[in-house]
């Protein structure tokens, strides 16, 4: 079931076209990427999602019906940039957070202390949030972000700050209220963790969507542009097949570039004529790699 | 609703139990309870004084000195006692010695009956006692004139019969307004009270300003209006700190009047003022509380909308300035009105939004303005809240999510547009 529609969207801010025409939808447990360089217009999108700004164009339809404010508490939030009480009490201003999503004082207090068990920090409890890593900040940002198990989560950059057990934590998690049935809108600069977690992506270039449809499709759509070949010992001659464009040699192999797919097959046969194969893989394209492609080497990205 | 009370008990809460708030506080506490009890503590130490010995060398000191220790007993308790002293040199060396405070020296050109200009000597930069002792030789003066002319004892008291005037003031056909002693004390309590409006307004006006831009450079903003709409965690706020201020007021106000209590009997401030509590008109706090909270509310609305533009709570300070300095504007024009109470300006000011709330409160308390001026300047005052508020939810509305430097009035008035409170 389509939960969170865009059509056409656009947003003005002054003389700069922030979202230029996005369209996109999620389903009911579907975790949607939303991929894009600095200032692309991922954050403005978010935003426009949660009703904090208003399109100057087009329509943001949930289930169906227009933004209202009794949407607010079912909207989870992790904004890019820490949004928490530097000098209050992590209970009192999860707390106070989570009531204002419309739950129960003492409801959210057995939340918060079941989240704060999951992730292995029930002692930050009781302190101040400038008093904990940034590690740790950032959990605290998650929980206040599903504690009242929104129907809407947009998460902006979750996993920032956070080191590689603490991401897999994480990633757990969101496949978690995926499960559940939320609609989870995620963006990340880290192409992999978009590649692992999303089936459906939109890629922002300059306010435009430049790219989007299922992962795999758009995967798909994309040559084959790398050969990963290892044998026993060195093949001559790899370099003189038509299409071959670059080679790497590895420890105990080749990291082949070619411009047209029909290459690989040439080059497993001259492999196999001058040595044994023990490995032999036409690649996919990594979201990285189309990503690059897409937006151009040139613009800069995190 | 549930939310703007969460929002008022969260914001209230906070602040309450900041430790520089409760520290503050009782500092206030603390101080008001000395000045409170400061006439008694001064009258305490003057108390255990004798009265300061004043030499005089002149060529007929006894009969001045004798004079004038007849004017300074004639208010029973002396100030001062004066001694007559053979040579200057000798009193230089008895105020060297401590035994005499200060002494007069007879410097030639003697006026019309025969009496010399003095110097007054003594080891005080700024002396205190030079008007006294300058009554004291008026005095001496007048008895030498009097003998000269040769005035009998009853003509001389006839000439220096006192006479009062008391100023009693009208109010409209009716007839009297307040009595000397009710103005007396409306004085006092209006300029107490007055105080009150202003650090109340101007401080916990800050505090809106500044918790807006705290939570905007936090970013916490952004999680609260994705919650709650921003008309209500504005007003959520205002109220919260509003309620904190009338805790801290209400504070003020017990302990002050405990310690006033505590006094009654022997504090100089009642006996000196002629000031008698049980005529305290209670209309007259009823007035200051819906002043207060016309006052506070609409300066409050602009604090919010002001502090929203800002992203750095060190910017706060820059852009406050103008509400501020209309605050401060409103209160010259209250502490003019004190003298003033009836001139025509304060009485149009008082109608006029930002300074209503100020101005008429005097003007209740030291004038007497009709019933429908009141009502009418409650009514601007509510108009003016209600105008400003919903300024300032779109300033706001618009301003929490505007980062970087500040908006110019045309990007703002453009942002506004896109939204409805």
């Amino acid at each position: 079931m389509t939960r969170l529609k865009l059509e056409s969207v656009v947003k003005q801010f002054g003389n700069k076209r922030a979202v230029n025409g996005i369209s996109f939808e999620a389903r009911e447990g579907e975790i949607f990427g939303l991929i894009g360089a600095n200032g692309a217009g991922k954050t403005t999108t978010m935003r426009m999602v949660l009703g904090l700004i208003f399109p100057d164009e087009g329509k943001i339809t949930y289930e169906g019906k227009p933004y209202s404010a009794e949407l607010k508490s079912r909207f989870g939030y992790l904004p890019e940039e820490r949004g928490l009480y530097p000098k209050y009490k992590v209970c009192d201003q999860l707390l106070y957070l989570a009531e204002l999503r419309g739950m129960k004082r003492a409801d959210a207090d057995r939340e918060l202390k079941a989240w704060l068990e999951r992730f292995g920090v029930p002692e930050n409890y009781g302190r101040k949030v400038e008093e904990l890593s940034k590690g740790n900040q950032q959990k605290i940002q998650f929980i206040a972000a599903v504690i009242h198990r929104p129907d809407y989560l947009i998460l902006d950059e979750a996993f920032s700050g956070l080191d590689p057990v603490n991401v897999e934590l994480l990633k757990e998690t969101i496949q978690d209220l995926k499960r559940r049935g939320a609609t989870i809108l995620f963006s990340s600069h880290r192409m992999e963790h978009v590649e692992e977690l999303c089936e459906n992506i939109c890629i922002l270039d300059r306010s435009n969507a430049v790219l989007q449809g299922s992962l795999r499709e758009i995967k798909r759509r994309f040559p084959r542009e790398r050969v990963v070949l290892a044998t026993d010992r060195p093949v001559e001659g790899l370099d003189r097949i038509p299409g071959v464009t670059s080679i790497k040699r590895l420890e105990n192999g080749y990291d082949i570039r070619i411009s047209d797919e029909r290459a690989a097959q040439k080059i497993l046969q001259r492999a196999a004529e001058s040595a044994e194969v023990t490995r032999f893989e036409v690649m996919e394209p990594t979201l990285n790699e189309i990503f690059i492609k897409t937006v151009g080497g040139a613009a800069k990205y995190e | 609703m549930n939310k703007l009370g969460t929002i008022i008990r969260f914001t209230y809460g906070s602040i309450i139990r900041q430790k520089s708030f409760v520290v503050s506080t009782v500092i206030f506490l603390l101080i008001l309870s000395v000045l409170a009890q400061l006439p008694l503590i001064i009258s305490m130490f003057s108390g255990d004084n004798e009265a300061d010995r004043i030499g005089i060398v002149a060529p007929d000191a006894a009969r001045y000195a004798a004079l004038m220790n007849e004017f300074y007993g004639f208010g029973g308790e002396p100030s001062m006692i004066i001694e007559p002293v053979a040579s200057e040199a000798e009193a230089a060396e008895r105020v060297e010695n401590g035994e005499l405070a200060g002494f007069l020296l007879a410097r030639g050109s003697a006026n019309i009956n025969g009496v010399p200009d003095f110097e007054y000597k003594s080891k005080d930069a700024l002396p205190m006692k030079l008007g006294e002792l300058g009554g004291g030789l008026q005095y001496v003066n007048q008895a030498i004139a009097r003998e000269t002319i040769g005035l009998t004892a009853e003509q001389a008291a006839r000439l220096s019969a006192p006479v009062n005037i008391v100023p009693v003031q009208l109010a409209g056909a009716a007839g009297e307004g307040k009595s000397e002693s009710e103005i007396q004390l409306a004085f006092g309590l209006v300029y107490v009270l007055l105080f009150l409006l202003y650090i109340g307004v101007i401080g916990y006006g800050n505090t809106v300003a500044t918790s807006i831009t705290a939570e905007k450079s936090s970013r916490v903003m952004e999680l609260l209006i994705s919650s709650v709409s921003p008309m209500t965690q504005m007003f959520g706020k205002i109220i919260g700190i509003c309620l904190v201020g009338l805790t801290q007021i209400a504070l003020f106000v017990i302990v002050g009047a405990l310690n006033l209590a505590a006094t009654k009997d022997s504090n100089p401030l009642f006996s000196e003022l002629n000031i008698n509590l049980a005529e305290l008109d209670p209309m007259l706090f009823v007035y200051f509380f819906i002043f207060y909270f016309l006052g506070y509310l609409i300066y409050a609305a602009v604090f919010a909308a002001v502090g929203s533009l800002v992203s750095r709570t060190e910017e706060v300070g820059q852009v406050i300035m103008p509400v501020t300095l209309l605050i401060v504007a409103a209160f010259m024009l209250a502490m003019y009105g004190l003298y003033n109470p009836n001139a025509p300006f304060v009485v149009a000011m008082s109608f006029v939004p930002f300074f209503s709330p100020l101005v008429m409160f005097l003007r209740i308390g030291l004038g007497n303005p009709e019933l429908w001026e009141i009502l009418l300047s409650i009514g601007i005052s509510a108009a003016g809240v209600y105008v400003m508020s919903w300024i300032a939810a779109k300033i706001y509305r618009t301003g929490v999510l505007l980062y970087g430097k500040l908006p110019s009035w045309s990007e703002l008035r453009k942002a506004m547009k896109a939204f409805d409170v």
